[in-house]
């Protein structure tokens, strides 16, 4: 019984915490209208400020608490506000997720950089974890804080929106700030409040969560990241509903682990995954919100390459990788089958995000699951590996597609986010061990050497060149011409007797099976894989960079591949503010990620502009004749037309 | 040449008129929230014909085609095609059984050409139907039919709304639907082009493409409907033949009502 309430009180502790993060991100959300992807990495980098102020400067404890939610959380809302949100009103909704995404990742670097991982940091609990016996159990004053800083939150700003002029401006911001501004409010001001209040909550969150688990960049933002379940229970609105949420998650997490004490590994391990399957089930029975979505591939994506044109690309590639291998050191040569391995990777995101408009969070997920299933079937490079791989990373990419087909937008990277986190956590960790990895041997092709560095070099560059040529092929046929309708729009394809899930499916499972290819590439440049290779935060990474590179054609996966694995390969050799693969992604995103085409979109605008006439549209012969409404329309307003070509 | 031009745009099983309407709506509701946007809405489009469906502005002509279409659900009521009810099947299937749309509110293939969304649709057609005509014959009939010869290679969100519509006209054309439902589109077209799009819609009523026709242009719509259905506030007030509709006193209070009202806002 005593177990049962001290398992009961730290339940509700984790559940309060998990309640501030949810309110932080109902209060942004329901006054600006944006979900705020990066609400857990804004609780991490407060709390680790906390830390510096407190243990590395000794600064009294209360002064640091103070200086940190009052001060530099606000501050670092404002900041936001200011400099990546405020701009960004109006634009298009892939903008808004990019943006988010990389602000993320960009606080998660930076961190890293101030705050180097490699050293051990503990923030200790309030008053020491000090407490007091209550009946059988013992309760410490950082729980009690923890419970009645939530209460006097919620209470607070439940009165703040339903009490103050200042709160009601704040829910009336979201639908038009214009209008609010006609009304006498002011918008600015109340778009900054919110920022701030949901910094300082989520500063809240971070300081209080941090004891009890871990104190680590990555760890420590998804511990806040666990929290958006809350949110979305409460479907982004709801503070009561959020708060409850939050702590039957907390409840239920804690229930577990007191029911695996005694049944053993399994359940102990639902205990880190339960906030990101209750997120993954909450999207898809709750009915959410509509988001603004749009697609995510650009408005104006780029012309697809003709045939002969990715033909000539494709040899001319392979030619130079073959000629370039004789000449590089092992290091190099293994740089440039990373290249491969990700833009291979990339290019899977090209058909499900590029062209289809279906925006992964979880992309390393199916790679770490091609990885290891090579790893586990493909020993001397056999290829049932292979196949088995690209078969089990498509099978899980249709089951995961299969409930989440009617997401759009930022759900839908929300939910694939989750399952890449479980993925992560409860699957890659366990099978590849915490800190342990497992072999990948590479293919093995009787009678043609691929398995020296420099044969896989090529070999990693023929697979891509194959798949990318295979794709464009795709896309220019029926099946891409029906993908990129279904993302233009699904509602005139359901009207024309598209079944649209069908095709979504489809395209999910094949980018799937593609990513799983990926792995098997990936894993077999160090003949490796371990957990860290396919952490859920590389999916966003992966993501952002197919953004960068150009998202919607296969030299913006190339580029934003060979960008990637160059960097990563020579990074140590870079001076130490360069050296966190996070922050320059972040950053990437957040500055040229705008542009919905990326560099592909560039080269392929440039190559255009060289040779207009090859285009790869189909050609009809249609007479040109004036006859039919359209005909009449050309010759009165034709000078309302501007036609390209 | 087995088939002539005309007949790769012409329903794909027979078209013999079997007396029955191609399409009946009965007793249809639709409820949102407290707001009755359609009330025991009633009406049929016959085999071969021009049907027209007029009404002011937020009558509920765009909810009764997402009703029939499959794209909004309705409180009550049932819809058939040649009899065969469909109120429970998905939009696609409603498709596949030989119906077509366009968009009062535009839906293009933004980023594909105009004759790669006739295109598309030719080769949606094909893959869910026994029609095994080349979609490319079957685009490349539509893109004449409709005119859109010298715009056939641009990208359709870069064309005015009114040539837009055209090409969502073309689109429906392309999956040779037995019931062309179009919704306004004819509207951004001057009076010549307005004059060809009739031409177009008799000529495809006389190819057995029976079509059901939601349009503000009074002239259009009188000169090419068989039979008119009138609805305001999300009734059918009147149905009749376009001399009837017109001598209807219902209808003149619809129509005058909201002309006084305007004249109102006016003066």
């Amino acid at each position: 019984m005593s177990e049962f309430v001290s398992f009961t009180v730290v339940g509700l502790v984790t559940g309060c915490i998990y309640a501030l993060i949810g309110t932080g991100l109902v209060v942004t959300y329901t006054t600006t209208g944006i979900f705020n992807f990066a609400h857990g990495a804004v609780g991490m980098f407060a709390a680790f400020a906390f830390w510096q102020l407190w243990q590395g400067w000794h600064v009294n404890a209360v002064v640091s608490l103070v200086l940190t939610l009052f001060v530099i959380a606000p501050a670092i809302g404002l900041v936001i506000e200011r400099l990546l949100m405020r701009p960004l009103h109006g634009a298009p909704p892939d903008v808004l997720i990019v943006v988010a995404l990389g602000l993320l990742l960009a606080l998660v670097g930076a961190a890293q950089l101030i705050w180097d991982p490699n050293t051990f940091r503990r923030l200790p609990q309030f008053f020491n974890g000090s407490g007091f016996p209550l009946g059988a159990v013992r309760v410490s004053w950082h729980q009690v804080i923890a419970i009645v800083a939530t209460a006097v939150a919620a209470l607070l700003i439940a009165l703040l929106f339903k009490r103050t002029r200042l709160g009601i401006a704040m829910r009336a911001a979201v639908d038009s700030p214009p209008l609010l501004a006609m009304a006498g409010g002011r918008p600015t001001l109340v778009q900054q409040s919110s920022w701030a209040l949901s910094s300082s909550l989520a500063a809240l969150a971070g300081i209080l969560i941090a004891p009890i688990y871990q104190f680590n960049v990555i760890l420590l933002t998804l511990l806040v990241v666990d929290g958006y379940a809350a949110a979305i229970i409460g479907r982004l609105r709801s503070l009561p509903i959020a708060i409850g949420g939050a702590i039957g998650i907390g409840l239920g997490q804690n229930y577990i682990i007191e029911f695996a004490s005694g049944s053993g590994g399994f359940l102990s391990r639902i205990y880190n995954i339960l906030p990101m399957v209750v997120l993954f089930v909450a999207l898809i029975v709750l009915p959410q919100d509509r988001l603004r979505t749009a697609s995510f591939s650009g408005a104006v994506p780029p012309r697809v390459a003709s045939l002969r044109s990715s033909l000539v690309a494709g040899v001319v590639l392979v030619g130079v990788v073959f000629v370039l291998s004789a000449h590089l050191s092992i290091a190099n040569l293994k740089i440039g089958a990373n290249v491969f391995a990700f833009a291979l990777i990339l290019l899977s995101l090209v058909l499900l995000t590029g062209y289809g408009g279906m925006v992964s969070g979880g992309q390393m997920a199916f790679v770490g699951l091609g990885a290891t299933m090579m790893g586990h079937l493909g020993h001397g490079g056999s290829l049932v590996g292979v196949v088995a791989a690209v078969a089990l990373s498509a099978a899980v990419g249709a089951a995961i597609a299969l409930p989440t087909l009617k997401m759009r937008g930022l759900y839908l990277a929300l939910a694939t986010f989750a399952f890449a986190t479980v993925m992560d956590q409860a699957v890659f960790q366990q099978i590849l061990g915490t800190g342990g990895s497992i072999q990948v041997d590479r293919l093995r092709i009787p009678g043609i050497p691929t398995t020296s560095d420099r044969a896989f070099f090529v070999v990693t560059a023929v697979v891509f060149t194959l798949a990318a040529i295979g794709l464009l092929a795709v896309r220019r046929g029926p099946f891409g011409r029906r993908l990129v309708a279904v993302n233009d729009s699904p509602a005139a394809c359901a009207t024309l007797g598209v079944n649209v899930n069908w095709t979504k499916l489809i395209a999910f499972t094949a980018s799937a099976g593609i990513a799983g290819l990926g792995g098997v590439l990936l894993g077999g440049v160090p003949q490796s894989a371990s957990a860290i290779d396919f952490a859920a935060l590389l999916s966003l990474v992966m993501l952002l960079i197919a953004r960068v590179g150009g998202i919607n054609t296969a030299t913006g996966a190339l580029f934003g591949a060979l960008t990637y694995a160059v960097y990563q390969g020579y990074s140590p050799h870079l001076p130490h503010l360069l050296q966190n693969a996070y922050l320059l992604t972040g950053l990437a995103a957040i500055s040229v990620g705008r542009d919905p085409n990326g560099f592909g979109g560039r080269v392929a605008q440039l190559a255009e502009r060289l040779r207009p006439d090859r285009s790869a549209s189909e050609t009809p012969d249609v007479p040109t004749q004036a006859t039919g409404p359209a005909a009449v329309f050309l010759e009165e307003e034709a000078g309302l037309v501007h036609v390209g070509s | 040449m087995s088939t002539s031009a005309a007949d790769l745009l012409s329903p794909y099983d027979d078209r013999a008129p079997s007396g029955d309407p191609v399409l009946e709506v009965s007793s249809v509701a639709v409820r949102f929230g407290g707001v009755n946007a359609l009330t025991d809405v009633n009406l049929t489009a016959a085999h071969g014909e021009i049907t027209g469906l007029i009404g002011p502005n937020g009558a509920g002509k765009t909810t009764l085609f997402n009703v029939i279409t499959g794209l909004q659900e309705p409180t009550q009521g049932k819809v058939y095609i040649d009899g065969r009810e469909i109120s429970r099947l998905s939009p696609h299937k409603r498709a596949r059984l030989g119906m077509a749309r366009t968009f009062q509110r535009l839906e293009v293939f933004g980023s594909l050409t105009a004759y790669e969304n006739v295109l598309a649709a030719a080769e949606f057609h094909r893959s869910w139907s026994e029609d095994d005509t080349p979609p490319r014959d079957v685009a490349r009939e539509v893109i004449r039919r409709v005119g859109l010869g010298s715009v056939a290679q641009a990208r359709v969100d870069a064309l005015p709304t009114g040539l837009a519509r055209l090409v969502e006209l073309g689109r429906a054309l392309a999956t040779r639907p037995k019931l062309l439902l179009l919704d306004e589109v004819g509207s951004g077209l001057n009076h010549d082009e307005t004059e060809a799009l009739g031409e177009l819609l008799v000529s495809l009523a006389r190819d057995g493409i029976s079509v059901l026709l939601v349009e503000h242009d009074m002239e259009l719509v009188m000169a090419v409907c068989d039979l008119i259905h009138v609805l305001d506030f999300g009734r059918i007030i009147c149905t009749g033949t376009p001399a009837q509709v017109q001598q209807d006193p219902h209808v003149q209070a619809a129509y005058l009502g909201a002309d006084t009202d305007a004249a109102e806002a006016t003066a």
